[in-house]
């Protein structure tokens, strides 16, 4: 049986990616998306070539900056994307709460992934330390108070988050990123079973799961439109104000 | 409940053992070096020591139950407010984009429905008369963002109180409008920030409010109420202004830190 070469593992992410465009909604994602891509193979040969040095220094690293310090510019950007990603899942679930406009079931898995990717930003950001990167402005739409859109939405970003964190990991370059990512992956396999059988979806169709790429992600990200600009609420002009 | 986990965590082990030894038993070959348990434990005693993560996920925090934070959004295209959730109900508004300031116009959301052309919300107007609400299209506003604070400004005591998740975090002395020009009353919002501007006036800091002068309506920009900083920081407290809430500019400077747009104002 001929291999597929590993960077053209590319998940056939049709169903999610009809569902994320039906959604309707920036693209912030693609520059990282890119850095990692074009990093990829230079990373693997690094890693075949035995990269100890940087491995090495992780290992010994007593606190998150150092560690950050050390890491390779291919796994500080693989873990910006995710924080990113973070960000967006975080604050889809947070608004939801907030709006408390869904079904109490929903509301109540709602209640616990939210805390869960919360969780994940601020070790993600703790991590990254100087080398974090700001939340965009995000625009959810009508999704945070609609129950149908809420569900199609997190069954998505929760399958993919899973199908992602797949494709990343064999790329990391640090063995203590992987040890560290794959305790979200777990997580993240176990909220989309969740809210899958909430719903009445079969929580486990496949024998084994196909990874997601960066750039499917980022792309699916991108159609959903759910980064929006910053709104302009501050700036350096004379008051008009009656005084 | 950790005794529970620690007697199941035992049993399962037990389990694992008395199974493994009962099948060695029917096999009759003991411990040989051969068996497949045997080359398991030897397979799991030669890995390399398990890797320290470079993070640990911390407990999750839940959102405190009953948090009701204030919510606004970018009104992203001009759009007509209206008495009603619906295209055909009276209009009471014309919102744009932009503030006369140039900054992007917000508004405060106070509730939302879901009709059949889709969302609409009832907002807060940033128009004369002072305290109007109203509905839009929820696709006519951008995302959601969230305050947990709120100014109280009192005209009788001339103090402005901030509280955030509802505890006084500022409280500063203040002036307001003179009689011929009040401060007007009511709920209201901070909708922007102003600074950089150089006019001693106002202070180092301006924010504008979504309240009006119901007198000074020919005012440049419309007659907006803002709360800034003076350069007669003496005159403070009183009625001195021509509706503005002015504070003495170490006040607005402290409150530029712990007060973002968005802020719920009420004027008592």
């Amino acid at each position: 049986m001929k291999q597929r070469p590993i960077d053209d593992t590319l998940d056939s992410c049709d169903e999610l990616a009809r569902t994320l465009a039906e959604i309707d909604v920036g693209g912030v994602l693609h520059e990282t998306a890119s850095a990692v891509s074009a990093g990829t193979r230079a990373s693997f040969l690094r890693r075949s070539l035995g990269a100890a040095a940087g491995v090495g220094a992780l290992l010994t690293a007593t606190d998150a900056e150092a560690a950050t310090t050390a890491a390779t510019k291919n796994d500080v950007a693989i873990l910006q994307f995710d924080l990113v990603l973070e960000y967006l899942q975080a604050g889809l679930y947070t608004e939801a709460e907030r709006l408390d406009a869904l079904t109490p079931t929903t509301l109540a898995w709602a209640r616990v992934v939210g805390a869960h990717e919360r969780a994940h930003v601020r070790a993600i950001k703790g991590l990254l330390g100087r080398k974090t990167v700001p939340s965009p402005s995000f625009d959810y739409r009508n999704v945070t108070s609609s129950e149908q859109a809420f569900i199609k939405t997190a069954v998505a970003f929760e399958d993919l988050t899973a199908a992602l964190l797949k494709w990343q990991a064999p790329r990391l370059d640090s063995r203590s990123i992987v040890a560290a990512v794959v305790t979200l992956h777990s997580v993240e396999t176990r909220h989309a079973a969740w809210i899958r059988h909430i719903v009445g979806l079969e929580p486990a169709t496949t024998a084994f799961d196909k990874p997601a790429s960066q750039r499917k992600m980022a792309e699916l990200i991108d159609s959903t439109h759910f980064v929006a600009s910053k709104a302009r609420v501050a700036r350096k002009a004379q008051p008009p104000y009656s005084g | 409940m950790a005794k529970g986990r620690t007697a199941l965590a035992s049993g399962v082990a037990l389990a694992f053992v008395v199974t493994a030894t009962a099948v060695h038993g029917t096999a009759g070959h003991g411990r040989s070096a051969g068996s497949p348990t045997s080359s398991l434990l030897a397979a799991a005693g030669g890995l390399p020591s398990p890797e320290r993560p470079a993070f640990v996920v911390g407990t999750p925090v839940r959102l405190r139950k009953g948090e009701t934070p204030a919510r606004f959004a970018p009104v992203m295209r001009e759009v007509e407010a209206r008495r009603r959730p619906s295209r055909s109900a009276s209009r009471v508004a014309e919102l744009s984009g932009e503030t006369p300031e140039g900054t992007t116009n917000i508004v405060l959301v106070l509730a939302g429905t879901t009709r059949e052309d889709g969302q609409w919300v009832r907002v807060r107007l940033p128009v004369l008369p002072n305290g109007q609400t109203a509905w839009v299209p929820r696709r006519a506003l951008g995302g959601y963002q969230f305050v947990h604070t709120r100014l109280v400004v009192n005209r009788e005591r001339f103090t402005a109180t901030l509280f955030s998740d509802g505890h006084a975090v500022f409280h500063a002395a203040i002036g307001i409008g003179r009689p011929e020009s009040p401060t007007p009353s009511g709920d209201f919002y901070i909708r922007d920030k102003l600074s950089g501007f150089g006019n001693l006036f106002y202070g180092p800091i301006a924010y504008g409010t979504s309240a009006k002068s119901a007198v000074l309506t020919d005012w440049p920009g419309g007659g907006f109420i803002g709360v800034h900083g003076t350069n007669q920081p003496d005159l403070i407290p009183g009625r001195i202004s021509h509706g503005c809430i002015r504070m003495r500019n170490d006040d607005i400077l402290r409150l530029s830190h712990l007060m973002p747009v968005g802020t719920p104002l009420t004027i008592e």
